[in-house]
């Protein structure tokens, strides 16, 4: 029976503190169908999958009906009722082989003993099924991301799983992964299982999707039969948000080039040339994995060049290590504020000093100079804390992502790389930082602007540089900026 | 994520949280206190507790002052995120290579001297360039350390000890010579090695608080991916860290070779467990970028004296095991109870405010 409704949600909430990141979503997989979900970043696609999963709890007031019974999911119940969630990030056992893969947790036994026997005649069974010639005692340390994937996959079929639902599944996969994936896609959901996907690549999406829902900042905006739709559809569902909302920043008038790469490869990323002059944002946008913060990695030294140049201020300049990107005045306020930004259990001071070390020649410090400059940066950047002998640890996250601005003010930097600069940040706090570097480019500083938030990049950028699969694939200048544009470019098929 | 409401909210810290040597020095004074108060309670007052009479408490410097010295490289290697297990072994090492200097190979005392403190040098050199180079745990790598010059040091003695003349007994010198304590008459010693131990404490501290590389260092342990991209050379300050480490281990060893005057395999037995605890018991976190010098030097006193009390109190010397243990654990884990208590005291006194606002 295709069309028989395995799972469905009604009217699902979801809020965290201070965000909803779901509103009265409704959705519903058949049996036997590829349902794909689209939107952009932080649309709340990976919300409502950690709640199909169980991992989250939804809001009162919906509910999710699985066989037609009401169902509070969690994580355990969610397997054993036959959802498996296949995440972007998976977890293998890599010291294990493939078949003790599949089975742990559920190992078959016999009088006690493991019934080795059975369960990897079980594996070289479904393996068969899916076409696969892996060798069931491979190890899977040794497997490429995308044989991990059919291992995953091919779990889901022993233990004879209803719904499996892939988030992202073909990240860093080659084209021959994904065409081998998407094949197995359509292979097993003639079994009758019911599969979700979600995937940033359209022409993916219109391979295997049998029907496909965009959602947009919480909210569910269309449901579409394969048949009725096209990627034009698609985007513009996908963006469609009110420019007149978003913020308002001052222009400031822009000066000579100060940074330019020229060609430059590595870390993943191809060919990237760009220029970037005194008092002007440049924006990167793109979806996730799309290769931006690899791209700055290497653009501040801190992952190797393999080709291509940098120049600053017109002279090729050799980025070696992020210390001499720091004399060369360029400053990385990173993605990642907790794991590469701060030290967390030190005081302000000591994080605000740190990167300045490199700038200074004298050996002899005094403890009550840094705090003196600590001090400076609280009040320059209006940071809550009573003063610079405050641990990191206890400030919050607007607070936080002030300390890492005073690190990086304080190295008198002028080029300035921001990656995701408010994400998890309040709507004040984000004000809070758009002045801070419109401050920056009135001092005729320059800044590279990483963001996956839409209104973010558009509001904030005097052009935008779009990637995918790490390279370029668009400049937009001011007036080519729209949501659509970064859309089209950033997932649209590989023509353009 | 933040709400509004947090926005708002000014940070304060307690006093304990910002005086970070609190718990150490806390346990350190209950501890003389309750040893005086039992000689006291043994004696019914008549005799002045023997425990803190001036020529008892010289006596016990002396006996930490070694374990003291490498207690302090252990808190700069482990403030870096690092640890050293190799300290005891290498300590006997460096005794018995200085000891076959001067009676086997005869080749003076300075060379002898510094060979073995080079010999120090070199090996824990060699464990941090590869700790640093790699990504293995620093704990096995000077565990295999700790085992290797173990191996070492009993091919150089063929397994036996190795006799010394009085070479290194300078090091030892009374430099008070006729000073007599005022309690109990007895003659007050403060040998050289003492001092060479109050130097290096301090010299520790201005490294760690006064200089550039101290900041790094804690940078190092408390993040070291935020170390790098802040242009901190993380390798090459974890290696450093080693390289002050094997020095003092070298000094150390020396100094423990004057005061026994026999180069042999149990010098330095057990050096790693005492080192490491004093550092623990002084505030020093095994994930690194927390503890500082003075710290531990309360830890080293704190240590050093259980010993010295438990033969003061007529206790049996097997107990002082069970009072080390005991104090490691207590020290590590009031920190936290302090931590914790303080923390619900701003929550408390955050309630106010907000209730305030309102």
């Amino acid at each position: 029976m295709p069309d028989e409704v395995l799972l469905r949600l009604e009217n699902i909430s979801k809020s965290f503190p201070g965000v909803k990141a779901l509103q009265n979503i409704s959705f519903d997989l058949r049996k036997g169908e590829v349902h794909c979900l689209c939107g952009e970043n932080g649309a709340g696609k990976s919300t409502l999958i950690k709640i199909l999963s169980g991992a989250y709890q939804p809001d009162e007031g919906g509910q999710i009906i699985f066989e037609g019974k009401t169902v509070r999911l969690n994580p355990h119940l969610a397997i054993s009722m036959g959802i498996q969630t296949i995440y972007q990030e998976h977890t293998v056992f890599k010291h294990l082989n493939i078949t003790e893969n599949i089975f742990t947790g559920l190992e078959v036994g016999k009088n006690g003993f493991l019934h080795k026997k059975e369960m990897r005649k079980k594996t070289v069974e479904v393996l068969k099924y899916l076409k696969s010639d892996l060798d069931p005692d491979a190890l899977m340390g040794d497997l490429g991301s995308g044989q991990q994937r059919t291992v995953e996959i091919a779990k889901g079929l022993i233990f004879q799983r209803k719904v499996i639902i892939l988030d992202e599944p073909t990240a860093s996969f080659s084209v021959s992964e994904i065409d081998n994936l998407l094949e197995i896609i359509l292979a097993i959901k003639e079994s009758g299982i019911g599969i979700i996907y979600i995937s940033h690549h359209l022409e993916e999406v219109f391979k295997i999707a049998d029907r496909i829902t965009v959602l947009r900042d919480g909210q569910k905006v269309s449901m579409y039969d394969l048949k009725d739709v096209t990627t034009e559809k698609l985007i513009k569902d996908m963006v469609g948000r009110d420019p007149s909302s978003f913020y308002k920043r001052e222009d400031v008038p822009s000066g000579e080039v100060i940074f330019e790469a020229r060609n430059v490869t590595g870390n993943g990323v191809k060919n990237i040339s760009l220029k970037l002059k005194r008092g002007e944002i440049l924006g990167f946008a793109g979806m996730a994995g799309s290769g931006r913060s690899e791209l700055m990695n290497v653009l501040f030294g801190a992952e190797n060049i393999e080709f291509g140049e940098i120049l600053i201020n017109g002279k090729v300049v050799k980025q070696a290590s992020p210390s001499s990107a720091i004399r060369n005045k360029m400053c990385f306020i990173t993605e990642g504020r907790q794991d590469t930004g701060l030290f967390l259990n030190q005081t302000i001071a000591s994080n605000t000093i740190i990167a300045n070390l490199v700038n200074t020649r004298e050996f002899f410090m005094s403890p009550s100079s840094d705090y003196k400059t600590g001090d400076k940066f609280i009040k320059l950047l209006g940071t809550k804390a009573n003063d610079s002998h405050v641990r990191v640890i206890n400030l919050s996250g607007g607070n936080q992502q002030k300390v890492v601005l005073a690190k990086w003010f304080n190295t008198n930097g002028e080029i300035f790389i921001f990656d995701e600069p408010t994400r998890g940040l309040d709507v004040g706090s984000k004000q809070e930082i758009y002045q801070i570097m419109i401050g920056l480019l009135k001092q005729g500083k320059a800044i590279i602007m990483v963001s996956s938030d839409m209104p973010e990049v558009i509001a904030m950028s005097d052009r935008v540089i779009v990637m995918k699969n790490g390279e370029v694939t668009a400049e937009l200048s001011k007036n080519e900026v729209s949501e659509e544009n970064i859309l089209i470019h950033s997932i649209g098929g590989s023509k353009i | 994520m933040t709400t509004g409401e947090e926005h708002k909210k000014v940070i304060k810290e307690s006093l304990f949280k910002r005086f970070e040597n609190s718990t150490v020095l806390s346990i350190f004074i209950a501890f003389i206190v309750i040893v005086v108060v039992i000689q006291i309670g043994k004696t019914g007052g008549s005799q002045f507790p023997t425990f803190i009479s001036p020529v008892n408490l010289l006596n016990i410097v002396q006996q930490i002052a070694v374990p003291g010295m490498v207690a302090v490289g252990m808190t700069i290697v482990m403030i870096s995120g690092g640890i050293d297990l190799s300290v005891g072994m290498l300590a006997s090492l460096v005794a018995i290579v200085t000891a076959l200097g001067l009676s086997k190979w005869h080749i003076g005392v300075v060379p002898s001297v510094l060979l073995g403190i080079g010999v120090a040098i070199v090996l824990d050199t060699i464990l941090g360039y590869i700790i640093s180079r790699t990504k293995v745990e620093p704990f096995i790598i000077t565990l295999g350390g700790m085992i290797t010059f173990q191996g070492i040091a009993l091919l150089l003695c063929n397994s036996r000890e190795v006799m010394m003349h009085g070479e290194l007994d300078f090091f030892k010198a009374n430099l008070i010579n006729g000073a007599k304590d005022p309690v109990t008459g007895l003659n007050l010693v403060i040998p050289p090695y003492v001092l060479i131990f109050l130097v290096i404490v301090v010299l520790g501290w201005l490294l760690l608080t006064f200089t550039k590389y101290g900041r790094r260092v804690y940078a190092v342990g408390s993040n070291p991916n935020a170390a790098y991209l802040a242009g901190v050379n993380v390798r090459n300050i974890k290696l450093s860290t080693y390289v002050i480490n094997g020095f003092l281990v070298g000094i150390g060893a020396v100094m423990l070779l004057a005061r026994i005057n026999v180069g042999i395999i149990t010098l330095g037995q057990g050096l790693e467990i005492d080192t490491i605890a004093m550092a623990v018991i002084g505030g020093t976190a095994l994930g690194g970028g927390k503890g500082n010098i003075w710290g531990t030097f309360f830890g080293v006193l704190l240590l050093g004296s259980i010993g010295n009390a438990m033969n003061m109190l007529r206790l049996p010397p097997e107990v002082q095991y069970v009072a080390k243990g005991v104090i490691v654990i207590l020290a590590v884990s009031l920190s936290t109870v302090y931590t914790n208590i303080s923390s619900s005291i701003s929550r408390l006194s955050k309630h106010a405010l907000s209730r305030r606002d309102i």
